[in-house]
């Protein structure tokens, strides 16, 4: 595992690592390096070739050959003779209880052009990990946010041409230009720099950097903010270089500067006089700027409405005011009317007067260039005192329209009345549909096709308007009328507009897809207004209030076929289903892990079945849940034939539809949905299930296009994960539950994505909300209403594949008992019992752990496959989780993997941690608000004494053939102090002995703990008939 | 011989000249503002006929290759029909410093001079305060100005004069001290002047007049930051990210509103337009940014 590191150095981004010492042959070799001039050897650093694979590994193409490998030296807290770390994860701190100074090491590293570090924050950006055991450290993760306020001062073009002389050779330069709020930004990036951004120096420097944090983030900026633009522009602008070889000369010295700026290198060509009177001209030229830049202050400006007098109104004459206002930069909840500065001893007026600069001056100079974007400010200007200048509501209406956004791109501020967002008024002009409902014919025949008939109405907010209403705002001819107390915009062409669609009586058709479309507000009204929602009576207005979530849905039984027991919310979850199903649309459930999603959908499944004409279901999962559905389909819903379309015996073609046909279940992995799309979709396919339906969130991979491609009466996405969250995500799953609701994906990207995280525009979230909330259902193992519909303790199975690699494994341990297991006899057979099934188990937790190479863990475990997926699920919501394993190396390679898939710190408690070492691990994981949320411990060390009452989850990834020692170890989080629920999981390899120990468990509960004793001894007492029927693999268990 | 004397018969067909000034007026004439249109006025007052079209026409096409500004002085080179550019030089005669003393005592009268001279312009009735003062801002054509060319033609202001006079307005537009240099005082002399009279005024308020003190650099040379040996403070904590970390990632509806608010280069030599040249390059990193910005930007091809 490694931690990769950014420091800024000499201008450039070098990268350097930290390595964890798990691979011990490799950090022997390094510790034994030359001893370099200034600094020794950084013990656990990242070699060069480890740097060179960290950056192969994140697939970036970055050809690090192309930037030397190099060493420089890092100022590193040290403790005795050894640096820090930068967490746990890479090693344990120094015992040292020294106070930590700072030291020089050396280290290997890659120092990057601007372009390669552009590559690298890029794909850092928001990132714990950029690829298994490639962790971002903090530095690098405070680079890429560095990178990202650079991409929004040039998104806002804030950055100006210049020209420097002060390099090689003289350069034309696109500089950033922080006034504003972008100043404090900039003061705010600075203050949160971590000091290991700044700690690099060159190999022969004896002193530690001292450059200051505003200083090295001013020019890194500026290095990107040039580098940004020139790729934007350089249409194969050809450098100094290839143009002097062709001899392509500039008329004067501006063509060359012009060049320049698009140019890579831009470098600028011109005689000395030239260059010089160039340098004058730029510094001349932006001089204006320099005054804001340098000011502490900000000049505000402020629309004033006039005071509302009840009646509908356009305010006549100069009823609207824009207030001048003096903002500081340190504390901008600090708005000072510019009266304030003009008047001798101001009361507020100290707090202006700071860094020595001059109030009037500013404010000046400031107003005095605002007037060039608002002409009637300079007319301000004739008053000795200005303060502000009146206005009617025509020219308060260019002001929100025009000249406040070219202020604010000029850098001052700017504050518009609560009622204005950036498409105008909140209050418009809309137009609704009035929807009447058609007779329903017995409930049935009744689809989002079916054709329904509406009429227009015109309205204002919720009311709505009367032809005479319209005409008098037409009379009125403002572009700002306040009805109602409501300030709206209007121009003479859209009142027009409404009234001709008012008067327009004849009858609309649109299918009920429509309809719904237009009520979640995702259709475009015609003539560009605004749609103001659906106005519905009758069944479609009953059934748009269900979907909003105004009127509950009724609540069903569940189906009499059903063999299990819906809890309260699992029966409101399963009608939900069965209301959205009803009607076609696709649904999303996403409540918590373990609150039964599958159950939930088995029960619709089942309902479905009895209903749909005997269709059959395709469920798509993880190949690691394939066994677990099978298992589940198989204890609620016995009635419903299951087909595993899985492994390489599976059925194709034509086969495959025949068979699917006779089935009513379906189950088949994400792999294979890919790869036999072809005939899959040729099933008349009565639903489709994505469960981990997260696992289609990027819609450009062939799962999710596959996924899309399927013809069926209903969909539904299965997730843990809060989708809703995620908007880059949430396209991909919409588009296969609801094609079209979220429009096209470059659509949605313009209408909801960008608004969304770039412009943090709440009204695009709230309309996202308000698109996707219908088909979403979520609910937290902590909301209320759930926490009384379920047990203190939840215990689930969790039947998970082998891997073919397990599989095999697992044969070769059988037969290799099997010979001699005729011959064994007393003491003998019981250790040959006892180690087969030592060995089995191994086998069944991973290859590595039974075969003891240390070799590579990823993928090679069906039960680490579906432990990763739940824990990643308990990491996303923040919960904190126990992981049991009697095997203690078992424990360490469930801690590597852990900690090199998520990069985050995982504790692992076994026999060997000393008492005060324990200690401290329960106290960190009790305690700590931001500490390790995953423990692993080992059954033996952990299972008792112990109080962990900070974990609601509990996995038994391995399990000990004696109920009461799991439930001693299960106890640890039930311990005084626990509040939540607790889930516990135990992880059972389908068709292997643990699935078949575990029923025998299971059918013997009762006498369980009597017969079957403290140790696993009693296994040993089988008949060999018996045993080998406990052993056998049955072909299940990788899935097929 | 004969080409020469083709050439000095046909004066309108100069040679072309390469990265000359180009006047970026349109059609409409040379000066927005009232004080370069005031500006012309004066060399119009000289009743040039035909040589002040052709003066326009020069001026347009770049003939005039450099115009440098001294207080009181303008010399410039033109390039004609000749190989060698002709030298154009116009004198300008300088108030002395106790005039500027009673203007600026003048000017600071009125808060609006100041603010409008701190924001490059030119106050409106800024020539009655000269007037007042028995002065003239702009020059007398017969008494405040003297023009030279090194042309062969014998009236003056010739074609080339003109054509410098009209590039001179135009820049007057963008830095309307340039007006004040030409009569003698340079644009920190003035602001100084004005603005601690201005400030002197209002004493009464406490205000410490430091005019010119900003500076487009970072205020001041920030201390050394010594590196923390604090472990927990040296690696940081993981950073919450900040509400406002970045502003708002939004592509502006104007474009290049930062260059405009700016206005036109010193004397342009360009031969593309400098302000449209500029929008085309805005435009095209405005999205490269909200890319950048949102982690959409992965090769950098």
């Amino acid at each position: 595992m490694i931690t990769l590191h950014a420091g800024e150095s000499n201008g450039a981004l070098v990268l350097w690592g930290e390595a964890s010492g798990d691979d011990s042959v490799r950090s022997t070799s390094r510790r034994r390096g030359t001893k370099a001039p200034y600094a020794s050897l950084h013990p656990f650093a990242a070699s060069t070739g480890e740097l060179t694979e960290a950056l192969r590994k994140m697939l970036l193409g970055l050809k690090p050959a192309a930037s030397p490998a190099c060493h420089v030296t890092a100022w590193l807290p040290t403790r005795g003779d050894s640096p820090v770390p930068s967490s746990a994860l890479i090693a344990e701190p120094p015992r040292s209880r020294a106070k930590a100074k700072l030291a020089p090491w050396t280290v290997a590293a890659y120092r990057f052009s601007t372009a390669e570090a552009v590559q690298l924050l890029c794909a850092s950006i928001g990132k714990r990990m950029l690829a298994a055991g490639v962790i971002v450290g903090v530095d690098l993760a405070y680079w890429a946010e560095v990178l990202r306020f650079a991409g929004s001062m040039m998104a806002r073009q804030q950055f100006l041409p210049g020209f420097t002389t002060d390099a090689d050779e003289p350069r034309a330069t696109w500089d950033p230009v922080f006034i504003g709020m972008d100043a404090e930004r900039l003061a705010g990036l600075a203050r949160r720099m971590p000091a290991a951004a700044r700690a690099l120096s060159e190999p022969d420097v004896a002193a530690p950097p001292e450059r200051p944090s505003t200083a090295v983030l001013r020019q890194f900026v500026a290095t990107l903010a040039d580098y940004l633009v020139r790729t934007a522009t350089s249409d194969a602008s050809p450098p100094a270089a290839c143009r002097r070889k062709n001899k392509l000369p500039f008329d004067s010295v501006h063509d060359s500067w012009l060049h320049a700026l698009k140019s890579i290198d831009g470098v600028v060509e011109g005689d000395t006089a030239d260059l010089a009177q160039l340098a004058a001209q730029v510094r001349e030229w932006r001089r204006p700027i320099a005054v804001s830049v340098g000011s502490p202050f900000r000049l505000c400006f402020r629309l004033e409405e006039p005071e509302d007098t009840g009646r509908t109104e356009k305010a006549s004459g100069d009823a609207w005011y824009v207030r001048y206002l003096l903002q500081p930069h340190d504390d901008p909840s600090l708005l000072i009317p510019v009266d304030e500065a003009w008047k001798a001893g101001g009361r507020k007026i100290s707090a202006l007067k700071r860094n020595g600069s001059n109030v009037r001056e500013f404010l000046l100079s400031s107003l005095g260039q605002a007037s060039g974007i608002c002409p009637r400010i300079t007319a301000s200007l004739e008053n000795a005192k200005p303060a502000g200048y009146p206005l009617d509501a025509a020219k308060a209406h260019q002001f929100l329209t025009e000249e406040s956004i070219a202020l604010e791109q000029a850098g001052y501020g700017v504050m518009l009345p609560a009622w204005w967002t950036r498409k105008g008024t909140k209050v418009r002009l809309a137009v609704r549909a009035n929807v009447k409902s058609p007779k329903m014919q017995g409930g049935s025949g009744l689809s989002l096709e079916t054709i329904v008939q509406f009429d227009w109405e015109v309205a204002l907010g919720d009311r709505k308007l009367t032809l005479r209403e319209l005409e008098a705002l037409a009379r009125m001819k403002a572009p700002l009328v306040r009805v109602r107390g409501q300030w709206v915009e209007m121009n003479a062409a859209e009142i027009q507009a409404a009234i001709d669609f008012w008067k327009k009586k004849g009858a609309e058709k649109a299918t009920f897809r429509d309809i719904i479309q237009m009520a979640l507000g995702t259709k475009d009204a015609p003539q560009g207004f605004d749609f103001n929602g659906v106005k519905a009576t009758g069944w479609i207005g009953k059934l748009l209030k269900q979907l909003d979530g105004q009127v509950a849905f009724k609540e069903l039984a569940p189906p009499k076929a059903f063999s299990g027991t819906l809890r309260p919310y699992q029966v409101r979850g399963y009608s939900w289903l069965s209301f959205l199903r009803q009607w076609g649309l696709g649904a999303c459930l996403a409540d918590d892990m373990g609150l039964g999603k599958t159950i939930q959908t088995l029960a619709l499944t089942q309902r479905d079945w009895q209903t749909n004409g005997k269709r059959p279901v395709l469920l798509v999962c993880p190949t690691s849940v394939v066994n677990n559905w099978q298992k589940e389909a198989a204890r609620f819903t016995p009635g419903l034939p299951v087909l595993v379309h899985h492994g390489a015996g599976r059925k194709r073609g034509a086969a495959f539809e025949k068979e699917a046909g006779r089935h009513a279940i379906v189950v088949s992995s994400y792999g294979l949905l890919q790869r036999d799309v072809k005939f899959l979709r040729e099933v008349p396919w009565s639903g489709i299930v994505l469960d981990e339906a997260q696992n289609i969130k990027n819609p450009e991979t062939r799962q999710a296009r596959a996924a899309r491609s399927l013809e069926a009466d209903y969909r539904i996405a299965l997730t843990g994960t809060p989708v809703e969250n995620n908007v880059g995500d949430l396209w991909s799953i919409m588009e296969f539950l609801n094609p079209g609701f979220l429009g096209s994906q470059s659509e949605f990207k313009r209408n909801f994505f960008v608004p969304i995280q770039a412009e943090r525009d709440p009204s695009a979230a709230e309309r996202l909300k308000r698109v996707t909330g219908p088909f979403i259902l979520r609910r937290l193992k902590t909301d209320r209403s759930i926490i009384s519909d379920l047990p203190e303790k939840l215990e689930m199975k969790v039947f998970c594949s082998l891997t073919k690699e397990q599989a095999s494994l697992y044969a070769a341990v059988l037969k290799e008992t099997e010979e001699t297991l005729e011959s064994a006899e007393g003491i003998q057979r019981r250790g040959l019992v006892l180690g087969t099934l030592s060995k089995l188990k191994q086998v069944c937790n991973h290859p590595a752990q039974f075969l003891g190479d240390n070799s590579g863990i990823a993928a090679r475990s069906g039960k680490l496959s579906r432990l990763t997926e739940m824990l990643e699920e308990v990491l996303e919501v923040g919960d904190r989780a126990l992981v049991f394993s009697q095997f203690a190396e078992m424990g360490h390679i469930l801690r590597r993997h852990v900690q090199e898939t998520f990069g985050r710190e995982a504790l692992f408690l076994h026999g060997g941690v000393p008492k005060r070492q324990r200690d401290r691990m329960v106290e960190r994981f009790q305690d700590e608000g931001d500490g390790p949320q995953i423990f692993i411990l080992s059954l033996k060390a952990g299972g008792t004494g112990l109080n962990l009452t900070s974990a609601n989850h509990v996995f038994h990834f391995d399990r000990w053939w004696n109920p009461a020692v799991e439930n001693q170890a299960t106890d640890r989080v039930f311990r005084i102090g626990q509040a939540r629920n607790v889930q516990v999981h135990k992880f059972i390899c389908a068709g292997t002995l643990e699935e078949k120990i575990d029923g025998m468990i299971e059918r013997k509960k009762e006498v369980a703990e009597k017969v079957i004793g403290a140790d696993e001894g009693w296994l040993t007492a089988l008949s060999n008939d018996d045993l080998r029927e406990v052993l056998a693999l049955s072909k299940e268990a990788v899935g097929a | 011989m004969a080409y020469r004397y083709h050439e000095y018969f046909e004066p309108s067909r100069p040679r072309e000249a390469k990265g000359g000034i180009k006047a970026q007026s349109g059609r409409g004439g040379f000066g927005r503002s009232w004080w370069a249109r005031r500006w012309i006025e004066v060399l119009e007052g000289f009743d040039l006929g035909a040589r002040l079209g052709r003066g326009r026409s020069y001026a347009r096409r770049g003939q005039v290759l450099s115009i440098d500004v001294e207080k009181g002085a303008v010399t410039a080179r033109v390039q004609g029909s000749r190989a060698r550019p002709y030298r154009v030089e116009i004198k300008v005669s300088t108030l002395g410093r106790s005039d500027w003393k009673k203007l600026t005592t003048a000017l600071s009268g009125q808060p609006i001079f100041a603010a409008k001279l701190l924001a490059g312009q030119m106050p409106d009735n800024i020539e009655d305060v000269f007037r007042d003062a028995g002065l003239s801002l702009f020059p007398d054509k017969g008494a405040d100005l003297e023009t030279d060319c090194s042309c062969p033609d014998w009236s003056n202001p010739c074609k080339h004069i003109a054509a410098v006079y009209l590039l001179l307005g135009e820049e007057f537009d963008r830095d309307p001290f340039l007006v004040f240099k030409l009569r003698g005082v340079e644009r920190g002399e003035l602001v100084g002047l004005v603005g601690r009279q201005t400030a002197a005024r209002s004493k009464a308020g406490g205000y410490e007049a430091t005019l010119g003190s900003f500076s487009e650099q970072a205020p001041s040379h920030p201390p050394p930051e010594p590196l923390p040996a604090d472990p927990d403070e040296f690696w940081g904590q993981e950073n919450a990210e900040k509400e406002d970390a970045y502003g708002v990632a939004r592509i502006p509806t104007i474009s290049a509103a930062l260059p405009k608010r700016l206005g036109s280069f010193p004397f342009w030599r360009g031969k593309e337009s400098f302000i449209p040249a500029l929008e085309e390059i805005y435009r095209k990193a405005s999205p490269v940014g909200l890319d950048v910005f949102l982690g959409e930007r992965q090769g950098s091809e």
